[in-house]
């Protein structure tokens, strides 16, 4: 129990606090900024490396890591101090985690060379990182609010970094409204469920809690589920994410949307499936699937009508967000063998959407970088001066379509089936038309951004420079790895993470000691491995065909030049036989851009999309009255059900 | 032994049959029966059957032009893509009970599979640089949009029947469908799923690219869309796509709604599925092509989302009712 | 082999571009009709496209005015070979009733190889037709391989 790896989490946690006030002792020198630059990527890889050598006991052999802070151990069967557990799933999302902020910090040496104050961004930044990794890490239901306070407001302060510019501070204000709203009925919820049980541990307040709701916990769950779901952006709060991923900086734009998101779900996951074991309720499962296909169809349609490229992102994250918890929503279900489908399609689905969101964000980053900005109508053309930019975007794209060889498909698929097996068949529609939409509205992007004819103000725009690229080609890797061996990501990272949210005995027994919890939680739920057949269709003989397909249709495309005649006519008369067909005009620019396309579409439902944009009216009291009417439907709902 | 055996039997399926070379000759022969039977109707004589050989091989040998403005690889590489796609479906359709490559989510992965060459058709046309061709990729857009939402429901109607008596809940399987129709009759048969038929056949047009739905490659208002700046082999990769396109979905239609065991000789198979393909893609493209005009890509969008979004709405409600 | 391949679908399958270079729209009108159920072209495979860049064979019609010279060249130029440009009617064989005018700046083989001329004000479909015909057989003889 206390061999080397039960010091981990806590080297992995407690290192990037470290650095962050190291750099801020370093102070705003011009010579020490070399050094500042590479103590957060150092402080990111080191805790994670210690994530990643917590895999072997915490996944492979499944064992659970405990820490006592302070080494204030319970006392007969009472939790006194704060204590860190690390399962399955907390290292998962750990993983994650790491990995981007490392990706980011690297991303992030070159990207904010123009910026001054970088020693206030790097102190901020592994703030950041290191509260999201805290967050995930602990098993205290106060230390968690802790951590996203930090998190909070660090994420608040990167937002508005740039406080030049009239749009961070803007979106730097609306995030500190709506997100102390979140952390206040948070800490509501946190406060009723300590003056009920008289315990901030996780695993104790399963176990007292189990099966016998009082009115006071379902209060509190009902506060807790909200504040939560301002933090995850489920619609109606997905109103503040919007502003704070277009005016933060792209490196921290790619950290809010991707992944901090994701902490919400999880903490939203622990808070129904282990505090709460809302396993095998309808009425839960009725809600949280509502409300994921509520926040797919409204996160989509705002994401068609944008005009600023980094907006249209983030709209885009709250609807894939809305994907994970339907997913999640099934894992609620009766029905077991649904139920794990459904919870590997959510864990899944939060996997694929931190490496596609982060991947499309950085090119974000880049064209915003090299040409100073980000409005889709002022852009155009620009494959032909940054095409590695242009090649990742497009991978990107089809993997957030769900687009076969890539990751996409098979967390889409999983939820198709899930969501389909239980018996929400409009659910499984919405979830198709989202994604043809979301094809849609990166497809608009590609065409006004990438393709298309170049500008003139940006002839001399230059690729960026390797250490920008050098993270866009790993999660580009990471998307195709993932798509074409999906058992193997399966194997290893998804089916422990979804036994150990289904099976929390083991979690409660490592604190308290052996055959508490056996009492309670007597039968374990079996999760059937993930083969081929499960994931659609590869097995290794369809990979070799389908490679021998490509070698092929290559040869084609190479040697099939039968170049025709030799007669010189006289079309070299004026030299326009390689310019574009305008009827015969001259070239000249017509560059279709981001007005124009899906005008029909647009016209015809045009009372639709004027009612949801002028819903969202910019002003910040209707965003908090959303939260608050969301907050009085849930509680009426939770109170008229249970 | 046993490995390389599997391997040449792989390699049967993909090249020869049902896989480039089957769907090369059997799709050109489609496109062609269609043209003439268009001039048919029209009383004209129209072209011989074999005129897309001829389309295709002239392509072939002309000389192809890349205009300055365009993303050369994008540009290159889109067509291979969706022919590459379209022949992999090829593999997952059974032919009356005859599956060549199953797994348990054919359904999702041919809906998939499917709109790749749609989507190839953007990219390449948004590659091209010319204003005509950002036109056609909108409509391209809109078009793929309008015929998906119909599409999933009648999948999932069917799903829904097969896998209530095959297994209990639902199923996403082509072999399981067929299965379904050998023990319980064709799938056609049961009155409730007729609307879904309906609904399909009204889909294939928009699928296939031809008239009334093709507003996205228009070729007398955009200069033909997204093609504008194509030609030679690269063109003729798009034709050939199309083709194979239409085969691709008359077969799809044949397995889902007359599937089951058809005769047990495997020869018989072919010959009926050959015959009820080039019905099939009679009836719905070429009675359809030389009557109707073209529609405006607005109203394709409210025709599909009215009529064939509610044929197949009242299949899937009567399915969950247990007819 | 399959260089005869491809030498037969040349002729087998030709597909027509028309540019209208100052024409009175006479030849226009007859040309489209020629694609109509009674003279039907369409039987020799030949359809019209959009665009220059899938054509094979170029239809010129009108005689060559000073405005619409440099677009008729922008667009022949856009089309890929072997190409076979015919000039239908008698105006750019001879700017027929318009020779001298101030706007017209000569017939067309001024200004592109002209392969085949039709005359005719307008010409009769047959000979259209005929002419057609005698297009394939050059097209057939501007052969070129690899």
């Amino acid at each position: 129990m206390t061999s080397y790896f039960s010091n981990l989490p806590i080297i992995a946690i407690l290192t990037p606090f470290l650095g962050a006030f190291l750099t801020a002792l370093l102070g705003e020198r011009k010579k020490l900024l070399i050094i500042e630059k590479c103590i957060p990527i150092a402080t990111t890889f080191t805790s994670l490396t210690s994530l990643i050598f917590l895999i072997k006991p915490v996944l492979i052999n499944k064992y659970i890591v405990t820490y006592w802070m302070g080494n204030w151990k319970p006392e007969s069967q009472w939790a006194i101090g704060i204590g860190l557990e690390v399962d399955a799933f907390s290292l998962f999302i750990g993983l994650i985690i790491a990995a981007a902020c490392f990706l980011s910090a690297v991303y992030s040496f070159r990207y904010m060379e123009e910026d001054n104050g970088l020693d206030k961004y790097y102190v901020l930044f592994q703030l950041l990182s290191a509260s999201m990794i805290g967050f995930v890490l602990t098993g205290d239901v106060f230390n968690m609010y802790v951590m996203l306070e930090i998190m909070t407001f660090a994420a608040i302060a990167l937002t508005s970094f740039r406080n030049h510019i009239y749009k961070s501070v803007e979106a730097g204000f609306k995030y500190i409204v709506i997100g102390s709203l979140g952390s206040s009925f948070i800490l509501l919820g946190t406060a009723l469920l300590y003056s009920q049980l008289h315990t901030l541990n996780i695993a104790q307040m399963a176990a007292l809690l189990h099966g016998n709701y009082t009115p006071v916990s379902i209060l509190a769950l009902a506060f807790m589920l909200t504040g939560y779901a301002v933090k995850a952006f489920l619609v109606p709060c997905h109103t503040w994410p919007v502003d704070a991923h277009m005016a933060a900086p792209s490196s921290i734009s790619m950290l809010l949307s991707g992944i901090m998101s994701k902490t919400g779900v999880y903490a939203l996951v622990r808070i129904l499936y282990m505090i709460y074991q809302s396993t095998g309720r309808p009425e839960m499962e009725f809600l949280i699937i509502f409300w994921g296909a509520v926040t797919m169809l409204v996160g989509i349609t705002m994401a068609v009508v944008q005009t600023d490229f980094k907006r249209l992102l983030a709209f885009s994250s709250v609807s894939q967000i809305g994907y994970i918890m339907a997913g999640f929503g099934v894992g609620l279900s009766v029905n077991k063998g649904v139920a794990v489908v459904g919870t590997m399609g959510g864990l899944f689905h939060m996997l694929n959407h931190a490496a596609f969101k982060s991947l499309l964000f950085l090119c974000a980053g880049a064209v915003l970088h090299q040409t100073g900005t980000t409005d889709l109508n002022k852009l155009g053309g620009l494959s032909k001066k940054m095409p590695y930019t242009t090649a990742f975007f497009i991978i990107g794209t089809l993997s957030i379509s769900g687009i076969p060889p890539f990751n996409g498909f098979v967390s889409k698929w999983l939820i198709y089936q899930a969501t389909f097996e239980a018996g929400y068949a409009p659910v499984t529609i919405i979830a198709l038309i989202a994604s043809v939409l979301t094809l849609a509205s990166l497809v608009k992007v590609i065409q006004s951004v990438f393709f298309g004819q170049l500008r003139e103000e940006h002839k001399d725009v230059k690729e960026v420079p390797l250490t920008m690229r050098i993270p866009m080609m790993i999660l580009s890797a990471i998307c195709i790895f993932v798509g074409v061996f999906p058992h193997i990501v399966s194997k290893y990272l998804i089916e422990p993470a979804a036994f150990s949210i289904y099976n929390i005995g083991s979690y409660i027994d490592v604190m308290f000691g052996k055959g508490y919890a056996v009492k309670m939680f007597k039968e374990t739920v079996s999760i059937p491995s993930m083969n081929y057949t499960l994931a659609g269709y590869w097995n290794p003989a369809s990979w070799l065909i389908l490679f021998v397909i490509l070698l092929i249709a290559l040869i084609l495309f190479f040697s099939f030049g039968y170049k025709t005649t030799n007669s010189k006519v006289v079309d070299d008369l004026i030299n326009t036989r390689y310019e574009t067909f305008t009827g015969g005009e001259k070239e000249s620019y017509n560059h279709l851009g981001e007005n124009d396309m899906f005008w029909g579409m647009r016209q015809d439902f045009g009372r639709y999309f004027k009612f949801i944009k002028n819903a969202h009216s910019g002003v910040v009291n209707d965003y908090v009255l959303w939260v608050v009417t969301t907050c009085a439907l849930v509680t009426i709902y939770l109170f008229t059900l249970m | 032994m046993e490995v390389l055996k599997t391997l040449l039997q792989q390699m049967f399926y993909v090249l020869i049959f049902p896989g480039f070379l089957f769907c090369f000759i059997f799709g050109l022969f489609l496109s062609g029966i269609d043209r003439k039977m268009v001039a048919r109707m029209q009383r004209r004589i129209g072209p011989p059957i074999t005129q897309s050989f001829y389309d295709f091989f002239k392509l072939v040998g002309k000389d192809h032009i890349i205009p300055r403005k365009a993303s050369k690889k994008a540009f290159l590489l889109a067509p291979v893509f969706g022919l590459i796609s379209i022949v992999i479906i090829s593999l997952f359709i059974p032919i009356f009970g005859f599956t060549f490559q199953e797994s348990t989510a054919d359904i999702i992965v041919i809906l998939y599979l499917i709109t790749i060459p749609a989507l190839s058709l953007v990219f390449g046309g948004s590659s091209s640089g010319s204003a005509y061709a950002s036109i056609g990729i909108s409509r391209e857009m809109v078009t793929m949009l309008s015929y998906e939402l119909p599409l999933v429901m009648i999948l999932l109607s069917i799903g829904k029947k097969a896998g209530a008596a095959i297994n209990g809940n639902v199923t996403f399987s082509l072999a399981d469908i067929g299965k379904y129709q050998s023990l319980y009759g064709i799938i056609i048969s049961k009155w409730a799923l007729i609307p879904a038929a309906i609904a399909f056949l009204l889909i294939i047009p928009a699928e296939v690219g031809t008239v009334p739905f093709d507003a996205a490659e228009a070729e007398t208002e955009i200069c033909e869309g997204p093609l504008v700046e194509y030609s030679g082999l690269y063109l003729g990769i798009y034709k050939l796509t199309q083709a194979v396109k239409m085969f691709i979905m008359g077969s799809l239609f044949l397995a889902l709604f007359f599937g089951g065991s058809g005769f047990s000789n495997i020869f018989l198979n072919i010959i009926l599925m050959i015959i009820g393909v080039i019905i099939t893609i009679v009836i719905s493209v070429s009675f359809v092509r030389s009557i109707l005009g073209r529609l405006k890509v607005e109203q394709t969008l409210k025709f599909f989302w009215t009529v064939p979004t509610a044929l197949s709405a009242i299949s899937l409600i009567l399915v969950y009712l247990k007819y | 082999m399959l260089d005869k391949i491809i030498e037969k679908s040349r002729i087998k399958s030709p597909w027509i571009y028309h540019v209208n270079a100052g024409s009175c729209n006479g030849c226009d009108i007859e040309l489209i009709a020629l694609l109509g159920p009674r003279f039907d072209v369409e039987r020799f495979g030949v359809k019209l496209t959009g665009t220059p860049k899938h054509a094979d064979i170029v239809f010129v019609t009108g005689p060559v005015t000073a405005q619409t010279k440099d677009r008729m060249l922008r667009v022949i130029s856009q089309v890929p070979d072997p190409k076979v440009i015919v000039s239908l009617g008698s105006c750019p064989m001879s700017c027929n009733v318009f020779k001298g005018s101030y706007s017209v700046v000569g017939p067309l083989d001024k200004w592109v190889p002209v392969d085949v001329s039709i005359g005719g004000c307008p010409p009769k479909p047959e000979a259209m037709i005929d002419g057609l015909i005698k297009a394939l057989d050059i097209l057939k003889e501007k052969r070129g391989v690899k």
